[in-house]
């Protein structure tokens, strides 16, 4: 990772003479440190362990003092401490550091002890001497045979016991044993239990996002059934606002916006993706079937419209449109994401770290980063301006099956054709290459026109400096009279095998003219052409646009991989004198965004006489083919929809092939790759092909160590502020350990097996948990032994997010609109933050309902996000997030104080204070019970009371400017009481 | 119920003496959302820094004695070009109008250009200046008075020709997004002295974000607390920062107050340390209120000094940004970020033309950056104060032929292989030049200078080893100068 290191050369140390040994070793104090965890084995001289375990004692000794330069990237002296087989073989220096079973022939053993302060590791600049405890660790686990374990994370779940426990009064749920298990080991008691209200409205915001109505805290409180927190529960699961609450949740992970990113960062219409998720969290879909959805549903057998929409997930790459950017860099740019975004996604790990080397501390090594690549790498997108291919989503759901039905039939008759014309077109036989006799283009350019070297056939080759808008024009000579049925032409990469590596520039026929003329030279007319077809069934722009006058035709666009074909077929014979000549007009409109012009660098031409071509065009059944399709294509466009990207898998014959990044450089390719897993993952299942579905159902498997603990690790943290695993961003070596790992891996199987995948499911048993309904009140014995409640020795006390700061705040206004789905709306945002450069969208502040729409519905621009969401600590959602870290900020009060959005908010929340009659003290209470679900402690009714007569006065002295804010006396002040209680402590978290 | 300010104040101290108890013996603190162990898991190493969440700002101490206590970056969104202001090509205005060897074309690639285009000249005279005997450009004639103060490295190289990707590298040390900005780093690294402002400051002109947007001084992965905080010369000049309609300054305080009242009792029943980090954070924006709007208030500068940088109040410019940028590090604010848009010089329209447009924005930016300088000097400032010029990278000696054809203006392609940035002030050796060209200005001769090795060496002009300024993340220690080798330029140090 970091070539500033220092190096020692030393001698060897053993007779074997044969190597000079050298020591790279890591950093200067500080710089890099690989140091891992604070102290992960007690003090030396405890007793030491019968049966010495890799994970829990060896394991943490390598990773704090060793790996930083014999690890995965660094492999110093041609050592690993990261794989079994390069710390028991032979290193450069022909020693072996490990030798399983004998300790005393071990090198490491002999470094680690040596007398001599130079030479013992680590080097004394690097850290301290191992201890005496991790020495005799060491020698006892090899002389026991050095076994190798996994990373507690790569290996499956375990059924656990569910453990005993003293106060076995306390548990609801076996869960809670875990908990309480591990809190009576600490030598500390649960919490009290909240009082209702508290667990009300901390299950209200974890599950839908929104406090609890006035009538639900009541409702709540009166209902002394048994089952009164199941039906409360049950009533959250089914509320429709709980999709809108998990979606936002997702969508961080999906890095879900409305807009592609980048420099110009235009709109993007994908929030049918964003209506996808919630109505898949609202249906409860099983995790494994939304995994695969997502991940592979375009490639499920009959796959429905809504299978396709969801592999928008990962569309959400943004896509660079700047001027003079290269697509097939920000494709690829797009392809390396989408892997490292489903990795951390489901897995948990940092796999982006492959990109250049081996990873530093996992067993992933550099060419499985590419394996993986390759699953991604033949999607059809790429990096184009429209963000193609495009689903076109119905925007009323009715259609949808209609518009299904349509698209399935489109696209065989497509194939049909396709395949039909493409029969006809590979004979070989009928063609007679063509050899241009003259070849000009306008420009500084030329045409070179050759026989190829290797296969002998005659093509042009366009040179120099060919502007965008050129015309090739092109003469070709009949030896002998030609009855001409079909004029095909070849498009050729200049070099095809750089090509296959790195995409050449592609190109875009517009406009294809052919006139005949006479041996004097006289124009016998124009050949009109009646139908045109190449290679691929569902072309970004239709082939037979190059027999009409637009810039779209026949395309390569914008970066060609393959040799292309196209053939243009007149609706009668053509007949070339002999002597008569053929001129071709190529005309190329289209550029690239770096005003590349897009034209065929290497042109060949053949003309066919088989009169099958004449027949096809002629025949009736073509003919019906092409009016259906065009009736087809009709009824689909008559069906109003949205385009969102979606993914799509290239033909066979087109698809890219994928070649490791000599470290990491894409325009560097080194060998290629076939689709594959990593061999420290359970492999793909035998004789499944390796494409995007089999790696979507792989993650989905029950067989997957890390899916459902991952999954099951975000729901937790969700609610209790911080994952089992802490940083769920990591469970790989370098990550925090599980503070409960039996519980984890409880918890996985239960959600994978009992649970079937189901989240509703899995959140339920944590919600009505007994760990859940504590009171998060501190005490000085909890700070003293649990102060970050890793033990969960007390409920969870979190700030909102941002989405549940303004959702809550809606609410309270009564001005909440519980308008669910559609396009992205535009709340107040000051004047003046949205200016990208060319692009010309505008902020349009909505009006009626749409200003008060929950906050998952806001607009997400990538480079100017909603200002008052982004204080809050939301993302940006350029890159996946899995945790958002939350901050305590002044520019946080300004924009609950100040931002217009919040106090317009205020206003209608006094509004519903002033109806509630009596005097502005039970005004007041009203409106902080509702807020709080609390009566209110006198003493805060008695500060609210103050500053309610504060305003009072105030809006007697400035009773002019106040009116902006509220028609009269009373109502300002309960305006600015409204304001002051949206910004207590206790709103803003739960 | 009211209590005397003495015993508010007393109260509060109590509040912060319990949380720093907290944070202080409770080994990682309650709350203490960004102490390294928690958040990087265990790659946490001694050098990390730890930073209370209940002033995430505070001053702390660097790594050793800074040069430069803060910096002032003046970006040029779209990036300038050089051959016209910095550096002197005899060699390329004879060869001017000569088609581009094809040594320099192979293998390249170029945003516009496309085939073979024509060397260009810099259309404008050259002449020494100083007793340093600095080549400038007619378009600098204010900047011949100070370029004894300033530093030139001419042999700038970056491996990105787009905007979007450049400007990231040049702010976040990566071209991917989701990385740290300096100011970020620095604000992390160090805190800021007045915690009634923001940290780390950015101030826009031109009429456009830069291209790559607010990631450019986006926190990444640091705490969000950490991100640039935009400063506007219209509107709020700190979002939300004014009360709204109807509500005034003492009212506003009043309920501040009232909130921290309340907040306090919440603090006695929950015990959370959170609650108490709130009620500062509240009075700190009631604070805020006053002072980032009076910093950026500079209506009242006295005639001499708006004659000096040309500003013009109420409106946004680049003048008007380069004299905020002294009252805000005047009044101890740690980075100012300076974006100016409108430099992309491709030669398509009068605007972007070299010897119209081009011309044009020089001569603003000549005055204005020209009098920051000698501004920050009578001050006594220029000696602890970084300021920092470049683009996202430089233009190409060759005249751009976008889609192969002449194009309409004189301009120049975007051109990764060399450009000059200049550092003056802070610590770095004023009157010199650092590296230099082959004779038409295409790529550095010797080693070039990376953005990397300008980061280390800003980072250690503040103090602070860009090695150890580390936060851990995703499984690395991340840094702003990244995984590949860095360097302090010594070469350039006073």
């Amino acid at each position: 990772m970091d070539s500033t290191l220092s190096m020692t050369v030393l001698p060897p140390k053993r007779g074997r003479e044969k190597a000079v040994l050298l020591l790279a070793m890591a950093l200067a104090a500080g710089s890099f440190s690989l140091a891992i965890g604070e102290e992960a084995t007690p003090a030396p001289n405890g007793d030491l362990p019968q049966k010495v375990s890799f994970n829990e004692h060896i394991r943490p000794i390598f990773a704090k003092h060793c790996v930083a330069c014999h690890g995965g990237v660094k492999q110093a002296s041609g050592l690993s401490f990261i794989y079994r087989d390069l710390a028991t073989g032979e290193c450069d220096s022909g020693n072996r550091p490990i030798v399983p079973g004998n300790s005393k022939e071990s090198y490491l053993i002999e470094r680690i002890t040596d007398a001599d302060l130079e030479t013992r590791m680590p080097p004394s600049d690097h850290g301290p001497p191992l201890s005496k405890r991790d020495v005799e660790l060491l020698r006892r686990w090899i002389d026991q045979g050095a076994e190798w374990e996994l990373h507690w994370s790569f290996v499956a779940p375990k059924p656990q016991t569910v453990p005993g426990v003293k106060h076995d009064a306390w548990p609801r749920d076996p869960l809670d044993n875990f908990i309480l298990a591990k809190l009576e080991s600490a030598g500390l008691a649960p919490a009290p239990e909240a009082d209702r209200a508290t667990w009300l409205r901390r299950a209200s915001l974890d599950l839908t996002g929104m406090p609890p109505t006035a009538d639900e805290y009541a409702a709540f409180e009166l209902d002394n059934r048994p089952d009164a927190y199941e039906r409360a529960a049950d009533r959250l699961f089914a509320s429709p606002h709980f999709g809108e609450r998990w979606a936002s949740m997702w969508l961080d992970v999906a890095r879900y916006a409305d807009t592609q990113g980048y420099e110009k960062d235009n709109g993007r219409d994908i929030w049918p993706y964003r209506d996808w998720v919630i109505r898949a969290f609202n249906a409860d879909m099983p995790f494994d079937e939304f995994t695969v959805k997502q991940l592979a549903g375009d490639l499920l057998p009959n796959a429905t419209l809504a299978d396709r929409l969801a592999t928008a997930f990962n569309r959400n790459t943004q896509t660079n449109t700047e001027g003079g950017t290269d697509d097939e860099e920000y494709r690829t740019v797009a392809v390396l994401d989408r892997v490292s975004t489903v990795w951390q996604t489901w897995q948990g790990m940092t796999f982006r770290c492959t990109q250049c080397h081996s990873h530093p501390y996992d067993p992933f090594r550099h060419d499985e980063f590419y394996k993986f690549i390759a699953f991604f790498n033949t999607s059809r997108d790429a990096d184009l301006n429209g963000d193609e291919p495009v689903l076109r989503v119905p925007n009323d759901d009715a259609k949808w099956s209609e518009a299904q039905r349509l698209d399935e039939q489109i696209a065989k008759l497509r194939q049909q054709t396709t395949e039909q014309t493409a029969a006809l077109a590979t004979d070989h036989a009928q063609w007679t290459w063509q050899k241009p006799v003259s070849a000009e283009v306008n420009g500084d350019a030329r045409l070179v026109v050759r026989d190829d070297p290797s296969e002998k056939v005659p093509e042009v080759l366009a040179k120099g400096t060919v502007p965008q808008g050129c015309v090739f024009t092109l003469k070709f000579t009949a030896a002998k009279a030609t009855r001409v049925t079909a004029l095909r032409i070849d498009a050729l990469p200049p070099d095809l095998e750089a090509a296959l590596k790195t995409p050449a520039a592609g190109f875009v026929l517009s406009r294809l003219k052919a006139h005949v003329a006479s041996p004097e030279g006289a124009d016998l007319g124009e050949i009109k052409f009646v139908a045109a077809a190449c290679d691929e069934a569902d072309p970004l722009f239709d082939v037979e646009e190059s027999m009409r006058d637009n810039p779209e035709g026949w395309e390569q666009y914008t970066r060609q991989t393959y040799p292309r074909w196209a053939v243009f077929i007149p609706e009668k014979p053509v007949d070339l004198p002999a002597g008569g000549s053929l001129r071709l007009a190529l005309h190329f409109g289209l550029a690239d965004s770096g005003a590349g012009a897009l034209y065929i660098q290497r042109a060949r031409f053949a003309l066919s006489e088989s009169p099958a071509w004449t027949a096809l065009v002629g025949s009736q059944a073509y003919h019906d083919a092409k009016e259906q399709l065009a009736a087809l294509l009709k009824q689909r466009q008559a069906i109003p929809a949205t385009a969102v990207p979606v993914m799509g898998e290239q033909e066979p014959q087109d698809a890219r092939r994928t070649y490791v990044f000599t470290r990491g450089n894409w325009l560097d390719k080194d060998r290629e790759v076939q689709p594959g897993v990593p061999a420290v993952m359970p492999p793909l299942p035998a004789g499944v092909r390796a494409d995007r579905l089999a790696m979507a159902r792989w993650f989905a498997s029950k067989e997957n160590p890390l899916t459902a603990r991952v999954m099951v690790n975000r729901l937790w943290q969700e609610l209790f502020g911080a994952g089992i695993v802490e940083t769920a961003e990591d469970f790989g070596t370098s990550g925090e350990l599980p503070s409960h790992p039996e519980l984890l891996d409880y918890l996985a199987l239960r959600f994978q097996n009992e649970d079937q995948w189901s989240v509703k499911r899995m959140l339920r048993e944590l919600v009505l948990s007994a760990t859940y309904r504590q009171s998060s009140v501190l005490n000085a014995e909890k700070i003293e032994k649990d102060s970050r409640n890793r033990l969960l020795s007390r409920g969870p006390r979190t700030r909102l997010t941002a989405e549940m700061v303004r959702d809550q705040a809606l609410v309270l206004s009564g001005r909440f609109s519980p308008k669910m789905f559609g396009q992205p709306v535009m709340p107040p945002q000051p004047d003046g933050v949205w200016r990208s450069v060319y692009n010309g969208a505008k902020w349009k502040t909505a009006k009626g309902e749409n200003r008060y729409r929950r906050a998952v519905y806001t607009y997400w621009k990538r480079t100017s996000g909603y200002p008052s969401m982004l204080t809050f600590d939301a993302p940006s959602r350029d890159v996946c997030v899995v945790r958002r870290i939350a901050t305590n900020t002044p520019l946080q009060a300004l924009v609950t104080l100040n931002d217009q959005a919040f106090v317009e908010l205020a206003q209608g929340f006094a509004e519903r204070m002033d109806a509630v009659g009596g005097d502005e003290h039970a005004k007041i209470a009203a409106g902080y019970e509702q807020a709080t679900g609390h009566r209110i402690e006198p003493e805060k009714l008695a500060r609210l009371a103050q500053l309610y007569d504060e305003a009072a006065a105030a809006y007697e002295a400035h009773a002019d400017e106040a009116k902006s804010l509220a028609a009269n006396r009373e109502r300002y002040a309960l305006c600015v009481v409204a304001n002051a209680i949206l910004n207590l402590d206790e709103v803003l978290t739960k | 119920m009211r209590v005397s300010i003495h015993e508010e104040q007393e109260q509060l101290t109590l509040a912060q003496t319990t949380r720093r108890h907290f944070l202080g013996d409770c080994v990682a603190g309650l709350g203490s959302f960004w102490l390294a162990s928690q958040l990087g898991g265990r790659l946490a190493s001694a050098a990390s820094v730890e930073r209370d969440p209940a002033a995430p700002l505070a001053p702390a101490s660097p790594h050793f004695a800074p040069k430069a206590k803060r910096v002032i970056y003046l970006h040029m969104a779209g990036s300038p070009s050089q051959l016209d202001l910095f550096e002197h090509k005899p060699e390329l205005e004879k060869l001017s109008g000569q088609d581009c060897p094809q040594s320099f074309l192979a293998g390249k690639r170029f945003a516009f250009i496309r085939g073979v285009p024509k060397l260009l000249g810099s259309p404008f005279p050259y002449a020494q200046h100083g007793q340093s005997g600095a080549w400038l450009s007619s378009l600098m004639p204010n900047f011949a008075n100070v370029v004894d103060d300033v530093c030139f490295i001419h042999s700038m190289q970056t491996d990105q020709f787009n905007h979007g990707p450049a400007q990231l590298l040049v702010h976040t040390g990566n071209q991917n997004l989701g990385y740290a900005s300096m100011g970020s780093w620095a604000t992390y690294g160090l805190g800021t002295e007045n915690q009634n402002l923001p940290g780390f400051v950015v101030l826009l002109s031109g009429g456009h974000f830069p291209d790559a947007g607010k990631s450019v001084w986006g926190a990444g992965f640091l705490p969000s607390v950490y991100q640039g905080v935009q400063c506007r010369s219209s509107g709020d000049p700190v979002l939300f920062l004014s009360n709204p309609p109807g509500i005034d300054r003492d009212l506003r305080g009043k309920v501040v107050q009232a909130i921290a009242d309340i907040d306090r009792q919440t603090y006695a029943e929950t015990g959370d340390p959170e609650t108490v980090a709130r009620v500062s954070q509240y009075e700190l924006a009631y604070r805020m209120q006053v002072s980032a709007t009076d910093a950026m208030d500079f209506a009242k500068e006295p005639a001499h000094i708006h004659q000096l940088y040309g500003t013009k109040p109420g409106e946004e410019s680049l003048a008007n940004n380069c004299l905020l940028a002294r009252r805000l590090i005047e009044r101890g604010v740690r980075f100012v970020q300076l974006f100016d848009w409108g430099w992309d010089s491709h030669g398509t329209t009068n605007d972007t033309a070299i010897n119209i447009g081009f011309a044009e924005k020089c001569r603003v930016l000549d005055r204005c950056a020209s009098a920051l300088l000698v501004d920050l000097k009578q001050r006594g400032l220029l000696d602890d104060t970084l300021v920092v010029w470049s683009g996202e990278f430089g233009r190409t000696p060759m005249r751009e032929n976008r889609g192969g054809r002449e194009m309409p203006f004189i301009g120049r392609d975007h051109h990764p292989h060399a450009f000059t940035l200049w550092m003056a002030g802070g610590g770095v050796r004023g009157g010199f030049s650092y590296g230099e060209t082959d004779p038409i200005g295409y790529a550095p001769v010797g080693e070039p200078v990376q953005v990397r090795d300008v980061h280390a060496t800003i980072l250690h002009l503040l103090g602070m080893d860009h090695q150890k300024l580390i936060f851990p993340y995703q499984g690395l220690n991340q840094k702003l100068t990244g995984v590949k080798s860095a360097r302090v330029i010594d070469e350039i140090l006073a």
